[in-house]
């Protein structure tokens, strides 16, 4: 294991939160078990209070969950230089096993706690838990992922050796490698960026239908849950040339360090955030016609929509930018 | 109405000093009538009274306020209730201190929003109806003991609710003043609003203008003296 400070931060926090959404998974499995609104048994009662207590609970843990996932980018970046080969964090995940799953466990992890803080927040517009039942089996659900991930990402790092020879991006992510890296890089660009532009403009299109007439919830959702894997592939295959001005470097990575002024970050940033707050809008389209939510509801899926849009906006214009301002052409 | 079904509050509970302040209690309390709660030091009728006034929560049981089952509701929404539907008056009359008598009344609507020249109107409306509108710009800790009861109730209507809580809100005034106060009660409840007082005073309880007394021992309703 390597004492760097964000590594033990990050192996405290997975504990931590390990622990915490176990605690939440109990409660939420004995709520399932025993809710029954109609009853003022001193059981009910305390599961009334117990739900507040694992909702704020469980809202702080996951908001500190999902930005992990930019901390540990950022760790695996800042570790490279330890690595025989890393030049980024593409090397430094390389540098053991558990890199990569637990790179994609932490994105899907994004996706799902995002989307039960969204669940969680639309429960508690209604005065008689409306949504009780769904975000605890929901919560019940993804907590195997999110325990998979921490228990992965502590094994990352206790694996990681200082001495380890590693992968360069180069490598990784070249077109005429093996591996899911060279197989996106390898994806034709116009068709991987004509796909993602088309995507992005379908979501922007949906959100605007949706926040300006409430109409388009779902194709919303739908699209902005397509955009999530299309966009990650996009950036690989076709936009991270344009910012190297290289055709054949096709590092996701590269783009989190100071050569390319931390692009990266904004650009994952907008992509995920909005992406997530667009595929909220259609996850809670079937909730609208609860009669506790139908005056809160539609509101709060407009909110997300607006998000959503401002969002995938910032990411057309970055993105927009990127290509216009580059040296390299690709037809 | 207010409907109070199998309600228990425990403090401490499954401790040694576990204490059951409240013991199952049903009780309906009308719209529009005085009802008092009864009962010697410890006998559960504060801790009822924050029970019907939505300030604290039950241990088990549910209460109605009106067609609403409120124990069941979130804290914002139940804020809300006590908020529009409630207004109190404390035992120690709870003003702030360093604020004017205006100021207090106040205070209470600040969250509600709404512009201020018209509260600042019906706060000195509040004040001028209970006979100290003319105390308005001076300090709480200036006020005396009948004065600041009565800034206290005018702060209590000044969210125009349809139920007033009093807890012992006679214990700091003289036999005059108390007699007083059971007036302006009588008034509240001519206009429509339900009163719900806890008092162990006989001018109180024993007063003509109550139409419900109900006493408690224990934590528990009991018939006759408590």
């Amino acid at each position: 294991m390597i004492l760097h400070p964000s590594v033990l931060a990050l192996v405290g926090s997975a504990l931590l939160i390990g622990a915490l959404l176990l605690y939440s998974a109990y409660w939420g499995a004995r709520i399932l078990e025993r809710w029954d609104l109609s009853s003022g048994s001193e059981v009910q009662l305390g599961l009334e209070r117990r739900t507040h207590l694992v909702s704020t609970l469980l809202g702080y843990v996951l908001v500190f969950g999902i930005a992990s996932l930019f901390l540990f980018v950022f760790t695996a970046d800042s570790l490279a230089p330890l690595f025989t080969g890393a030049m980024c964090a593409a090397g430094s995940l390389k540098a053991s096993p558990y890199g990569y799953p637990v790179l994609l466990l932490q994105i899907g992890g994004f996706s799902l706690a995002g989307i039960w803080l969204i669940v969680n927040r639309a429960d508690s517009l209604g005065h008689d838990y409306p949504l009780v039942r769904f975000k605890y089996r929901f919560l019940l659900a993804i907590t195997p992922v999110l325990l998979l991930e921490m228990m992965l990402r502590a094994a990352y790092f206790l694996d990681l050796k200082p001495e380890v020879i590693t992968s360069c991006c180069g490598s990784l992510f070249g077109t005429g490698g093996r591996g899911v890296g060279s197989d996106l890089a390898g994806l034709s660009p116009p068709l991987a960026g004509g796909a993602f532009v088309i995507l992005l403009a379908g979501a922007v299109a949906a959100g605007l239908l949706f926040r300006l007439v409430g109409r388009g919830g779902w194709a919303l959702g739908v699209l902005s849950a397509l955009l999530l894997p299309v966009g990650l592939a996009a950036v690989v295959s076709w936009l991270s040339p344009y910012v190297y001005e290289l055709p054949t470097h096709h590092c996701p990575f590269c783009l989190l360090q100071r050569e390319y002024r931390w692009i990266g970050y904004p650009l994952y940033g907008a992509l995920l955030a909005g992406s997530l707050t667009g595929t909220g809008v259609g996850v809670l389209m079937p909730f609208r016609s609860i009669p506790s939510l139908a005056g809160t509801l539609p509101a709060y899926q407009r909110r997300l929509a607006g998000w959503s849009v401002g969002l995938l906006a910032v990411l057309a214009a970055l993105v927009a930018a990127i290509v216009a301002g580059s040296q390299l052409r690709i037809s | 109405m207010i409907r109070l079904q199998d309600v228990r509050r425990v403090f401490h509970q499954g401790r040694p000093d576990e204490l059951v302040a409240v013991d199952d209690v049903t009780l309906d309390i009308a719209d529009a009538r005085i009802t008092v709660l009864r009962g010697p030091s410890g006998s559960g009728k504060t801790s009822l009274l924050a029970l019907v006034g939505c300030m604290a929560r039950p241990t088990s049981g549910r209460i109605h306020v009106g067609d609403r089952e409120v124990t069941s509701l979130p804290e914002h929404f139940l804020t809300e209730v006590r908020r529009l539907t409630f207004g109190f008056v404390f035992q120690q009359f709870h003003l702030v201190r360093g604020l004017t008598a205006l100021e207090n009344v106040m205070l209470p609507a600040y969250p509600l929003g709404g512009s201020r020249k018209a509260l600042v109107a019906r706060a000195q409306a509040l004040l001028d109806r209970f006979g100290v509108g003319a105390r308005a710009h001076a300090r709480a800790d200036w006020l005396s003991g009948g004065e600041a009861q009565r800034v206290a109730i005018a702060r209590a209507l000044v969210n125009d609710p349809r139920v007033v809580v009093a807890d012992e809100p006679t214990a700091h005034l003289d036999s005059k003043l108390s007699a007083g106060f059971m007036d302006l009660v009588a008034a509240l409840r001519d206009e429509g609003r339900t009163v719900v007082m806890a008092s162990h005073d006989a001018i109180v309880y024993d007063s003509p203008l109550v139409d419900h007394v109900v006493s408690m021992r224990d934590g528990r309703i009991v018939r006759g003296e408590p």
